[in-house]
């Protein structure tokens, strides 16, 4: 175990540079950084000073050996449009970013498991057909789509719920704040609800899906049937024996579900006006502001890492079988 | 009996589920948008009185502060906001005509390079430190520092533009500002310096002022939730005028349909750059309207002059002028107006704004048959296959009104005379822009340029020098020069009209640009508001009201 987890950091290492190596060479291939940070008016003068103030007058390779360097320090510079650290604008942004996440998380993890059980005790039916479509419809809409519809119906012509906006819950909390942290939580799961749903439903289609079709392999094994035969109630069969072995394939894909979500909070955050970390990468792409996308990048990067090693970690605990080497 | 009451356990607990989702959404309502610690403090209730009386307009912009440093500073929605914070010593109030604002006059000597202002007394910045002369001086001396590296409008450009050497204070309300020489734009150019206080900010440090302002202006700060809003509160002890909001909320929403939503619904009064397609949702709406205004931004095809493009048919044909004069009459412009950008524009006749523009000069009238005409006689016949020359036509996709399929129908009427387009559709920041910069672009290309309502001089700058930065196709043509170089150190306002409209007129006869319109900007505007967009795409609530 313990050469397992020295080797999985070592390739995090090698992950985490490639990630940076990428990152910082696509920023500077997409143009001049400089020219976005002068007035369309400016002379080249004027464009050289600020190409200059800016650090962007050094060679490309001396660049990137400065940012790798001060990182492995932990100094990930300061943001071109702030300059303030970039690591601390990603953290400012974090909170928002987490809850949106999580919540996403938890309405594509809750909602699948009890749907794709269903559909899979109840197969070849009108209920059956019925998640199957969704899961199809799901999949199949575009999310900026799917948010701005929700706007337009449940926002705006039901009334239901507001459009956009953000009430923090975590960011208090963080900060001691712990009585407002509790009385924002009611305002904050009604700002939640439009932009989470939109966030999780392809993750809550393929996951209902998936829960579904492992459910129909593992409910076809001849354990399950022994189950039966000795007696067992249905709900014990499906609980405690099939549904425990279902979870293997779903859990590897919850393990990496994080990072799916937190991809795809780039152009929901856009759509719902959700002050978290995917506008601020949105936005500092746009403004090729270079250190605050590396910082972003390089951090979730980790964290995704990280989260496949602890989901290979899980499955251990799941079936005893599964040996790490 | 158990087995079926466990079998309608899982849609039970689906039920539930959606149960609880549910009843969050008939949770009483926080406020949209709060900061950590304060639950209420940005309550958003669109030109309504506030809980404890205010009123309050909500603006809803597409981007955010990048910081609270004025002189980093660079965006329009940026400088909205900070106009409201802090005084200018003179003012462009989108009316044509500049005015004094914390200056009560100005004086220019001899040589016209050394301009004195005497301000106002009594004027405080918003924590009480008097605002004096010496930190007029402070500002300028601050903004222009280069140990500050700011890379904002005010010293990125507008001290480079005003010819900026120094600052001095000639008494305790007189401060003079030093130019390298006599510079016509200047009181334009000043009007976008804000003003702050030398010890407030000098004990603020670089560090402080990115995240604390103490301005000077109409509105004080209040409190910023990045990405999310700015809420500015009236200062009840500025002097030199008094709007009739108590608070501005500056909220930020990227998404143009969400914007729309949020005015539909009644949560902001003011959203910007509405797309077309949604005018008729906001105008059908029964609460709020779309309110456009022909901006000053002069969108143009211009033609590429550089030697580069003389091995090809299109960069020849476009050297001589009859052919640029030609292809004038080729473009339906009022047409795209209407049916591309949902305006009613009128043709621009040059690339001066109105009213600072040549009232000699008549827009080209849409006249295909004028332009085949005019093509012939210059040289360029139609070929057996109807072609007259072939030439590369290169935009910027993303960056101005519907740009792609306004490009597109040039490129139609252009092929509707005999000229055979090449149009090639760039990714606006990362290829067209350095290429623009670079005078690498075309040989026609597609583009926006600002301009003002302050100052033809101004929108003429572009051209100052063949080679000069803005002026993307390098025309060079000597009797425009010679005139500039008049203009430029003319300071009879009449001699500055009549050698403009000779300038206008050169223009037109011998057209660098392919003249097309002023883009128009749509606001769209909550009915119980009283508010007249400008021009500029400058948002000015200082005399917004409610609607009667």
């Amino acid at each position: 175990m313990g050469n397992y987890l020295i080797r999985r950091l070592l390739q995090t290492v090698i992950v985490i540079f490639g990630v940076t190596l990428l990152t910082f060479f696509s920023l500077h291939l997409a143009g001049d950084p400089t020219l976005l940070y002068v007035s369309e008016r400016a002379s080249d003068a004027e464009i050289a000073e600020t190409r200059a103030k800016l650090g962007f007058d050094k060679p490309l390779s001396r660049q990137y050996i400065d940012f790798v360097t001060n990182a492995a320090r932990g100094d990930f510079g300061n943001s071109l449009r702030t300059r303030t650290p970039a690591f601390d604008l990603v953290m400012e942004r974090l909170p928002a970013t987490i809850e949106l996440t999580l919540f996403a998380m938890f309405v594509a993890i809750v909602f699948a498991v009890p749907i794709g059980i269903l559909a899979a005790m109840n197969r070849g039916t009108a209920l059956d057909g019925g998640v199957m479509l969704f899961a199809m419809f799901g999949q199949s809409m575009p999310s900026f789509w799917l948010g701005i519809m929700l706007i337009l119906i449940v926002g705006l012509r039901l009334g239901w719920l507001p459009i956009s906006g953000h009430v923090p819950v975590l960011q208090p909390l963080f900060e001691g704040h712990f009585m407002v942290a509790f009385e924002n939580i009611p305002g904050a799961i009604n700002h939640l609800i439009l932009p989470g749903v939109t966030l999780a439903t392809f993750s809550l289609a393929r996951n209902a899906r998936l829960i579904r079709s492992s459910m129909l392999e593992v409910l076809s094994q001849d354990y399950i049937t022994t189950a039966k035969a000795k007696g067992l109630r249905t709900w014990t069969v499906v609980g405690r024996h099939a549904f425990r072995n279902a979870l293997i394939p779903f859990i590897t894909i919850v393990g990496l579900e994080f990072g799916f979500l937190l991809s795809g909070v780039v152009v929901i955050e856009t759509v719902f006006s959700w002050p978290g970390v995917g506008r601020l990468v949105f936005n500092s792409i746009n403004q090729r502001d270079i250190p605050v996308v590396q910082s972003a990048v390089i951090f979730f990067s980790l964290l995704f890492v990280l989260l496949n090693l602890l989901v290979d970690l899980v499955y251990t605990t799941l079936d005893p079988r599964i040996r790490l080497s | 009996m158990h087995e079926k009451l466990r079998n309608s356990l899982i849609p039970a607990l689906l039920v539930c589920c959606f149960g609880l989702l549910m009843s969050a959404c008939a949770a009483p309502s926080a406020p949209a948008t709060q900061s950590a610690g304060e639950t209420d403090a940005a309550a958003s209730t669109a030109s309504e009185e506030t809980s404890d009386g205010a009123t309050r307009v909500v603006v809803a912009q597409s981007v955010d502060l990048d910081t609270l440093e004025p002189y980093i500073i660079s965006s329009r929605p940026g400088t909205n906001i900070y106009g409201h914070l802090f005084v200018t010593l003179y003012q462009d109030p989108g009316t044509g005509e500049l005015l004094p604002y914390a200056a009560e006059s100005y004086t220019e000597n001899e040589e016209g390079n050394e301009l004195t202002f005497k301000l106002h007394e009594g004027l405080t910045c918003h924590n009480g430190e008097p605002l004096t002369a010496e930190d007029v001086v402070y500002s300028f001396q601050r903004a222009a520092n280069p140990e500050n590296a700011f890379t904002g409008h005010v010293a990125g450009y507008v001290l480079d533009a005003l010819g900026y050497v120094d600052a001095r204070v000639e008494s305790d309300l007189e401060a003079t500002v030093i130019l390298e020489q006599f510079n016509p734009l200047a009181i334009g150019l000043i009007s976008d310096v804000w003003l702050l206080c030398k010890d407030t900010y000098e004990e603020l440090g670089l560090e402080g002022a990115s995240t604390q302002v103490v301005g000077s202006g109409p509105y004080q700060f209040v409190e910023w939730v990045k990405d999310d809003y700015l809420l500015l509160q009236k200062w009840n002890d500025f002097t030199l005028s008094s709007p009739f909001f108590d608070e501005i909320e500056w909220k930020v929403i990227p998404e143009s349909s969400t914007r729309t939503a949020e005015l539909i619904a009644g949560n902001v009064d003011i959203i910007t750059n509405v797309p077309p397609d949604q005018h008729d949702a906001v105008n059908n709406s029964g609460k709020a309207a779309i309110e456009g205004v022909a901006g000053t931004r002069r969108i143009y095809v211009g033609f590429n002059q550089r030697d580069i493009y003389d091995d090809t048919e299109g960069g020849r044909a476009i050297k001589d002028p009859a052919v640029r004069v030609a292809l004038q009459y080729a473009v339906d412009v009022p047409t795209i107006c209407q049916t591309l950008l949902a305006f009613d524009c009128e043709r621009a006749s040059s690339m001066v704004n109105p009213p600072n523009d040549n009232p000699n000069l008549e827009p080209y009238p849409y006249d295909p048959e004028m332009a085949e005409k005019l093509l012939d006689e210059a040289g360029y016949p139609r070929g057996d296959d109807g072609v007259r020359f072939d030439i590369v036509f290169q935009a910027g996709q993303g960056r101005y009104l519907n740009d792609v399929a306004v490009v597109q129908a040039i490129a139609q009427y252009l092929t509707d005379v005999g000229v055979n387009v090449d149009l090639q559709i760039m990714d606006f920041n990362a290829e067209f822009v350095p290429a623009l910069r670079q005078h690498d672009v075309g040989p026609l290309y597609f583009v926006g340029t600002g301009g003002s309502t302050w100052s033809g001089i101004s929108d003429v700058a572009d051209i100052s020098e063949p080679q000069g930065s803005t002026n993307y196709t390098e025309w060079n043509n000597p009797e425009w020069f010679t005139r500039w170089s008049e203009l430029s150190g003319t300071r009879d306002p009449e001699r500055q009209r009549e050698l403009l409209n000779e300038m206008l007129e050169i223009f037109y006869n011998d057209p660098p640009w392919l003249l097309l319109y002023f883009q128009p900007d749509f606001y769209g505007v909550s009915d119980r508001l009283d508010w007249t967009p400008r021009r500029d795409e400058v948002i000015n609530l200082t005399n917004a009201t409610l609607s009667q």
